[in-house]
């Protein structure tokens, strides 16, 4: 299974951005892009009402997601599909497994996906001695690099031009002052050879289709159409929360998702792959295995409020307009999803223990329930995981003792009045280091000044 | 038990006392302007716009002359050109034929194409590595054939569904090193549609 490590955030966070300020430039810049894009997109559709239609549909989805699921089973049986179904990252791996045991695999091509991310698939392959190559433009450059993706669409995006001139330099040796035509143009060759030398190609799932068993999937390069064109295999990895009733919802989402994720009006090639190969067609694979995998999903749907999670299409929107992950990029979360949809997926498909402190990575501002595609409360789930996490006593003593403390000065005014008061008259500089909570936070912020007359003593006599 | 009779079972306890939603109906691509009344006029800006090129051609000899032309330019008279299954034979321009692995030019026919995206429909009956492999794509598609919205698009799609069909709506490009744009990253970094207006 994926490494997963929320636990690590605050220190990895911290660390990002003290050690490395060249991550929060480039996490920065592309992240303003990204969003400058999705507005202009959004200027021309009737966002509201698109958005609106888009959550009903999933939300149905959802209410009826059995019925759904074994609607595309039968549908995918019947054009010659084999479905699978996973329970946990152990058994999808292992179903993979199984295939490439029997087919004697020895190359597989993929397909940018987070599910494969979240399952750990590459190791898993890596561990049976089978070479595996990631072909999107950014994953193969992470894959070199050994990290994982940073963002849900851009999974390289904390890298910069003069980084992958470095890489490319050190792999290939491509002159330093390369320009990124001329990287992308080495790539092409060296993936192009893996391509066609691949047995078996590997992919997730956008979308589903229950009525006519069909996958679709979005991108911009044409790595997803090789890697599940060339090879004579293809096995598509498909969260079970992927339905959509019928061919014709893809209308909405395939334009929605990328409106919201680069601000096209459709992303440069959409695949809507129903089976294998079939007589009278030249290519494509001859087998075809979809595997549906729960992984905790059912664990969210049974969760009578953070199951509107599930909506999620992975437009990666609530990452570029988040300010919190806009300092970072996704690897201090320690998890395939960061950002705001991550910090609301991990607890749920984790578990709440191992996904803290991400419910608290947040500075509750709403911005990303605001671009949700599929409306979901983000914020508002956000602050059920920090209940619930206060509930479990997953929140350190010191901060139960001083909300505890807040609450009780708080519900006093006399004592809330003397209490600010007495904030005035702190040794801020010395009292913060000695304190074990404030020295840490005092450690990286200069001491507030004071203006002469505090704002209750101007109340008092009247502002004018 | 089986993995899907216990995923199958967690669904419906989990949905157990969950209200039931209904669908909500057809999705009305709703807009503050509309979309060009032609459909064509809607694909050429927007296939455009996504950076593909064009050419209206009013017949099949234009459209033969114009492969001809490409064919005759040094890449694809010294490599040769691929052609899709389905390429009507009075559309075939009669080049020098190669794999798609080495072709300089693949020619493809389109089923379909919509105006609202500026999406080529390419169906996998047509060969679907001559699609993706040479650097240039020329794609013929009918003027009559170009749907206005692309839920138009995929209800008239759904009755005859091949192992695959790509939505092209640009050339193949990628912003992942350092958010600059680049072109023909795996698939073909020029894509011409030859709308053929007979």
């Amino acid at each position: 299974m994926s490494e997963a490590n929320p636990g690590g955030y605050a220190r990895a966070a911290t660390e990002a951005i003290r050690r490395h300020p060249e991550v929060r430039a480039a996490v920065t810049a592309a992240t303003h892009t990204f969003d400058s894009h999705r507005v202009e997109a959004w200027s021309e559709i009737d966002p509201d009402r698109w958005r609106d239609w888009a959550r009903d549909v999933k939300q149905h989805v959802l209410t009826h997601l059995d019925r759904y699921l074994e609607e595309a089973e039968t549908r995918l049986a019947r054009r010659g599909a084999h479905v699978h179904w996973a329970e946990n990252d152990a058994e999808a791996v292992d179903l993979l497994a199984r295939i490439t045991a029997r087919h004697g695999v020895k190359r597989v091509v993929k397909a940018k996906s987070m599910l494969t991310e979240e399952l750990g698939v590459n190791a898993s392959l890596e561990a049976r001695g089978i070479h595996v190559r990631e072909t999107d433009l950014g994953e193969y450059i992470i894959q070199l690099l050994g990290q994982p993706p940073s963002h849900i669409v851009g999974p390289a995006i904390h890298l910069s031009v003069d980084d992958c001139r470095r890489l490319f330099n050190e792999r290939f040796g491509t002159p330093l002052d390369a320009t990124p035509d001329a990287l992308a143009a080495t790539a092409r060759e060296a993936l192009r050879a893996d391509f066609l030398a691949a047995d078996l190609g590997i992919s997730g799932g956008n979308f589903l289709t229950a009525d006519t068993g069909t996958l679709a999937l979005i991108e911009n390069e044409g790595n997803i159409r090789l890697s599940t064109s060339a090879p004579r295999i293809h096995v598509a990895f498909v969260g079970i929360e992927k339905l959509l009733p019928r061919l014709t919802d893809l209308s909405c989402f395939l334009q929605l998702t990328s409106r919201n994720a680069t601000g096209q009006a459709i992303g440069n090639y959409v695949s809507l792959i129903t089976g294998p190969r079939r007589p009278g067609e030249p290519d494509g694979p001859e087998e075809l295995h979809v595997i549906l995998v729960d992984n905790g999903r059912t664990r969210v749907l049974a969760d009578d409020t953070a199951w509107e999670a599930l909506r999620c299409v992975r437009c990666g929107s609530c990452l570029n307009i988040c300010p919190v992950y806009r300092q970072t990029g996704g690897h201090p979360y320690g998890y395939t999803y960061s950002g705001p949809i991550g910090a609301i997926l991990a607890p749920g498909l984790l578990g709440l223990e191992e996904a803290m402190p991400l419910p608290f990575a947040s500075s509750l501002c709403g911005a990303c329930a605001d671009v949700c595609p599929v409306r979901i409360p983000i914020p508002d789930l956000l602050l059920y995981w920090r209940e619930r996490a206060v509930e479990a006593g997953l929140v350190p003593a010191v901060e139960r003792a001083g909300m505890k403390a807040y609450a009780t000065a708080a519900t006093h005014p006399a004592l809330f009045a003397a209490a600010g008061a007495s904030l005035r008259y702190l040794p801020w500089e010395m009292g913060g280091r000695a304190l074990p909570v404030l020295g840490q936070w005092s450690g990286e912020r200069a001491p507030p000044e004071f203006s002469a007359t505090s704002f209750r003593a101007l109340w008092r006599e009247g502002i004018e | 038990m089986s993995a899907r009779e216990r995923i199958l079972a967690r669904i419906q306890e989990a949905l157990a006392q969950r209200p039931r939603t209904p669908h909500p109906g057809a999705f009305g691509g709703w807009r503050p302007r509309p979309l060009p009344d032609d459909a064509v006029d809607g694909f050429v800006e927007m296939f455009t716009r996504a950076g593909g090129e064009v050419q209206r051609v009013p017949d099949a000899d234009a459209a033969r002359a114009f492969l001809q032309a490409l064919g005759s330019e040094p890449p694809v008279a010294a490599v040769g050109a691929a052609v899709g299954a389905t390429v009507p034979p009075a559309l075939d321009p009669g080049l020098p034929a190669a794999p798609p692995e080495s072709a300089a030019l693949g020619v493809s026919m389109a089923r379909a194409a919509v105006g609202e995206t500026g999406s080529l429909v390419l169906d996998a009956r047509d060969g679907r590595l001559t699609q993706l492999l040479p650097p240039v794509h020329v794609v013929l598609v009918r003027a009559s054939s170009v749907h206005r919205t692309l839920v138009e698009a995929l209800a008239d799609l759904r009755a005859d569904l091949p192992s695959a069909l790509g939505l092209h709506s640009g050339p193949s490009k990628s912003a992942d090193i350092g958010q600059v744009l680049v072109k023909g990253v795996h698939g073909p970094g020029r894509v011409v549609a030859l709308l053929l207006e007979e």
